[in-house]
């Protein structure tokens, strides 16, 4: 009986504009209320973007580390927050980059899922993205832009290296050719790591759909990949042009730096409720699913596969995985990114799930379903509240105005006890800082050398971070460091015995300004890491182009399929044995 | 079971090994956010007790330390947290357990003596205590005992202080440091040479303020190659007492790591003076000094806190000399305790085995910090 009910439902996907409806209102209230300004990143983007809205040609910036060079990240996300400021200034011009990417990837994961799932199932998957605990807490709490913005149009290019492989259509070679470009000018990281999650099990998948429907020889899927691998290579090698020369002049060689991803969440129960509950939220019922269907169906084993290794990766340190897999890296890395990356390769089967539960349960399923998905994203957008980043939100406007005034921004400062607030600060100053965000921008030996993280959180990184804070200020006369503002007394005693004077309180006694005597005025120094004006060039052109490139060509229309889509033997259709639905 | 369950199977179960595998042998990073152990540790011999008691201090898991002690009835949890950190804001207050080390000293069928060494790293650099325990044997475990040091008692009393003081007027409000029009305190650096040590070349010396008002002062040394170009400065950074009360001295000693005198041509000195408001409180009295030969070398002895407030860390700067006076070597100490109104405090300075036979003599200073006195 159920079967028979089953089958008269609408098998119909949701349409997209209902899907994009739903991003829409779910996030954009969030979105103005600029909740993801309490995140972890967000200043720090945002902080980035400035830079961009003043200097779009020289990356070079000299308010952290005594400068550094911004073709240390990948620009897009931030160029495109420069650019939509001059409209509505930095924040909402984040949130509305920001928003896009989150209706980017509805589409994103509705156009990959339905290469693995019927389009129905791929419908409800993007239903599920607008409701995705990795999404929002990346969003919110980690303030993450880059990747997820880089996700999204990696997930968009997929379907058209599909069809290249599948079909050779030169129009979707240049259509995934432009937007992995893209992806990687958002986010070199995600292409790197994509490549491996999701693009090689489409390459798997259309290898095993290459004797279905237009018939594909093994040396034209071969030739195929190889040419799409070469173009995509030589096109990011050109766009992030500076990116590379940076990293190969100046590799990442500094102490790594502790990440409570890198945990073991049963160990650290704590973290494992950041890095694992609040990511998965409801998702965690549906991994027996996975499981077992991904196993059960043969065409799904690649995307189980790459689900399998991103989900065990983003366990952290939880498993060997992470140290076997990523050497090094893993040190480097923090491991939140491949839960999410996780959690948008396990979508289809969400989609897939969800859509059998629909069929066979109606409005029960309906219900639940719809409870679980709200749990999850409400979980993942509270936990701002729950576990802030700042322990306590306070102005920087005072600490800003003390230093643009009275020729104090001659000279450099460092905060302690700031927390993310830096870049807010460093936005808003004219002064430059010894400190900064963005550990792999940062050349000083004072801070590469010990393994802390930022100077103005020394005291969290222990006892390498409290060396980098002394070696720091044991050379202030080398940086022009003369202010110290502290917000955190913990630090007096040794600001006391090294030589600084409180001169100033701010905020009710809040913030006090030490100085240090005898400081000259700060230099620029790093001169070596200054990218030339050719490179400043093509920050600035090549990597925001490819994404004008990608929406032109996205506009370039498909030939209308001859091969129908039902003659794809989909998931939900094959290899199922009635009555199990998560077996 | 078909190919697809076999293959769900064997994920299950290779993610499910990899679980326990990474809890039972976690990974470093992970071992470091879980306190430095793993998911089975258990006390079965005496060492592995007190290492997990070190590791339970280290994550300041207070209860579960206090817990796991076999002495906890004569002391609440409070004074044992108290007893390690300290019942005043001290050194220990700005500090965390960097690790850990454990000695069997002695060991028996039923007890046994350890020692645990708490390796802090504290705001102003690294730190090391010693305690040594008695540890039982509790059925198939051993359990430690806490030796327990009560909080010193200070009886009420008045303490009159009868002491300097200067004030600087200045010109507005608005004046900051460095800016001021007036002249600097006179100061002179009264001793100095350079000293090839392993780790690089020490600028050692003493700067006097010849002045009579109060100083603030640094020193910075350049060192200039044989053609007479700077290539390395550094500052004297918290080896120098900074507040000079009139005709004071303090040591200086100033760090090249990994430089070398014969590169050396000359060292370019510069004493920095300004004029700061001071006072000479609080007096801090140096007692029962004594220098101990080598080997273990040290300059021993008590502070004395003469005032009537809590100096929250204190900062002993030994100079020693050799039989005609010259400076030979310039050492120092945070103490970690607070130092208590007429409360002793001891504190000990190591000296250099190489250098400990050619000290004759010595002179100690002491810098002190209080909180909330700053501002």
């Amino acid at each position: 009986m159920q079967k028979s009910e089953s089958l008269e439902l609408p098998q119909r996907p949701i349409s997209m504009s209902l899907l994009l409806m739903a991003a829409v209102a779910v996030h954009l209230p969030l979105l103005l209320m600029k909740l993801p300004l309490k995140s972890y990143d967000t200043n720090f983007h945002i902080f980035f973007a400035s830079h961009y809205l003043h200097h779009w040609f020289d990356p070079w910036n000299p308010k952290w580390y005594a400068g550094f060079s911004q073709t240390t990240y990948p620009p897009l996300p931030q160029q495109w927050v420069a650019l939509v400021s001059h409209a509505v200034g930095l924040d909402l011009a984040y949130m509305a980059v920001q928003l896009a990417a989150i209706l980017l990837l509805v589409v994103g994961v509705y156009r990959f899922a339905k290469l693995w799932v019927n389009p129905r199932a791929a419908s409800i998957a993007a239903l599920a993205s607008i409701f995705l605990g990795s999404e929002s807490f990346l969003v919110y709490s980690a303030g993450q832009l880059g990747t997820t913005a880089a996700a999204p149009i990696y997930l968009n290019a997929l379907p058209f290296l599909f069809e290249w492989i599948r079909r050779g259509s030169w129009r979707s070679f240049v259509k995934a050719s432009i937007l992995f470009t893209a992806a990687a000018a958002a986010h070199h990281a995600t292409l790197l790591f994509g490549s491996f999650f999701f693009a090689l099990p489409v390459l798997a998948l259309a290898f095993l759909d290459r004797e279905n429907g237009v018939r594909v020889s093994t040396p034209a899927f071969l030739v195929r990949t190889l040419i799409i691998t070469l173009a995509v290579g030589a096109a990011i090698a050109i766009v992030l042009l500076p990116f590379w020369i940076a990293l190969i002049h100046y590799p990442v060689t500094q102490t790594p730096i502790p990440h409570p991803s890198r945990a073991n969440y049963i160990l650290s129960p704590q973290w494992g409720l950041n890095y694992f509950v609040v990511p998965y939220g409801a998702l965690i019922l549906a991994l027996p699913f996975i499981f077992m269907r991904g196993s059960m169906v043969a065409r799904l084993r690649p995307l189980l596969l790459g689900f399998w290794v991103a989900f065990l990766l983003g366990l952290g340190g939880t498993t060997p995985v992470g140290p076997i897999l990523l050497g090094r890296a893993f040190d480097v890395l923090t491991m939140e990114r491949f839960s999410y990356w996780a959690t948008l390769l396990a979508l289809p089967f969400v989609g897939a799930l969800a859509a059998e539960l629909f069929a066979r349960y109606r409005a029960r399923a309906a219900v639940s379903l719809a409870v679980l998905a709200t749990f999850t994203c409400a979980l993942a957008v509270g936990w701002t509240t729950y576990h802030p980043a700042d322990a306590e939100d306070f102005d920087v406007g005072s600490a800003a105005s003390w230093l643009n005034r009275d020729g104090h921004d001659q000279y450099r400062y460092v905060t302690l006890g700031f927390g993310n607030k830096i870049s807010r600060l460093a936005m808003m100053t004219d002064a430059g800082s010894v400190d900064g965000e963005w550990n792999s921008g940062r050349m000083l030996p004072e801070l590469t050398r010990y393994g802390g993280g930022p100077l103005t959180s020394s005291k969290y990184f222990g006892k390498p971070g409290l060396d980098a804070l002394r070696a720091m200020l044991s050379h202030a006369d080398h940086y022009g460091l003369k202010w110290v503002l502290v917000r955190d007394h913990y630090y007096d005693p040794l600001l006391s015995f090294a030589g600084w004077r409180p001169v100033d309180n701010l905020d009710e006694d809040t913030i006090t300004i030490w100085s240090k005597d005898g400081v000259p005025p700060a230099t620029p120094v790093n001169a070596p890491q200054m990218p030339p004006h050719w490179q400043g060039l093509m920050w600035g052109i090549l990597p925001f182009g490819s994404s004008i490139l990608a929406i032109l060509v996205l506009l370039i229309p498909e030939k209308r399929q001859q091969e129908a889509q039902a003659k794809y033997r989909f998931a939900s259709d094959e290899d199922r044995v009635p009555g199990r639905m998560v077996s | 079971m078909n190919k697809g369950g076999l293959l769900a199977g064997m994920l299950g179960a290779a993610t499910i090994g990899l679980v326990v595998i990474g809890t039972v042998w976690p990974v470093s990073s992970a071992r470091a956010y879980a306190g430095g152990q793993g998911l089975l540790r258990s006390s079965s011999t005496p060492e592995a007790a007190v290492q997990n008691l070190g590791d339970q201090i280290r994550a300041q898991a207070w209860q579960r330390a206090y817990e796991s002690l076999a002495n906890k009835a004569q002391f609440t949890e409070p004074e044992f947290v108290g007893d390690l950190m300290g019942y005043y804001p001290n050194l220990r207050t700005y500090s965390g357990v960097d690790h850990v080390e454990v000695f069997p000293l002695h060991a028996s069928d039923n007890d046994a003596e350890v020692q645990l060494k708490l390796y802090w790293s504290t705001v102003v650099g690294p730190s090391v205590s010693t305690r040594d325990l008695h540890v039982v044997r509790d059925g198939d475990h051993w359990v430690a005992e806490w030796p327990i040091v009560k909080r010193p008692v200070v009886p009420p009393q008045v303490i009159p202080v009868n002491y300097l003081r200067w004030d600087v007027i200045y010109r507005g409000p608005g004046d900051d440091w460095g800016t001021q029009d007036v002249e600097s305190p006179h100061v002179r650096i009264v001793d100095m040479h350079p000293v090839q040590r392993a780790e690089g070349l020490v600028i050692l010396g003493e700067l006097l303020n010849e002045d009579v008002v109060p100083a603030y002062v640094s020193v910075t040394a350049t060192l200039l190659g044989k053609d007479q170009t700077p290539f390395a400065t550094e500052g004297s950074f918290d080896k120098i007492s900074h507040l000079l009360l009139p005709k004071q001295v303090t040591p200086f000693l100033i760090q090249f790591p990994g430089a070398s005198l014969s590169d050396v041509q000359s060292v370019r000195m510069t004493p920095f003076s300004t004029l700061v408001p001071a006072s000479a409180d609080p007096v801090i009295e140096i007692d029962n000094e004594h220098l101990n030969p080598a080997p273990g070398a040290s300059l021993t002895g008590q502070l004395i806190n003469q005032s009537g407030q809590v100096v929250n860390v204190a900062h002993v700067l030994g100079t020693f000399y050799d039989s005609t006076g010259h400076v030979v070597w310039i050492a120092d100490q945070y103490v970690d305790s607070a130092l208590l109104p007429q409360t002793p405090v001891p504190f000990e300075i190591h000296i250099p085995e190489d250098l400990a036979r050619k000290v004759s003599s010595e002179r100690t200073v002491v810098a002190s910090y209080t909180a909330g006195g700053v501002s």
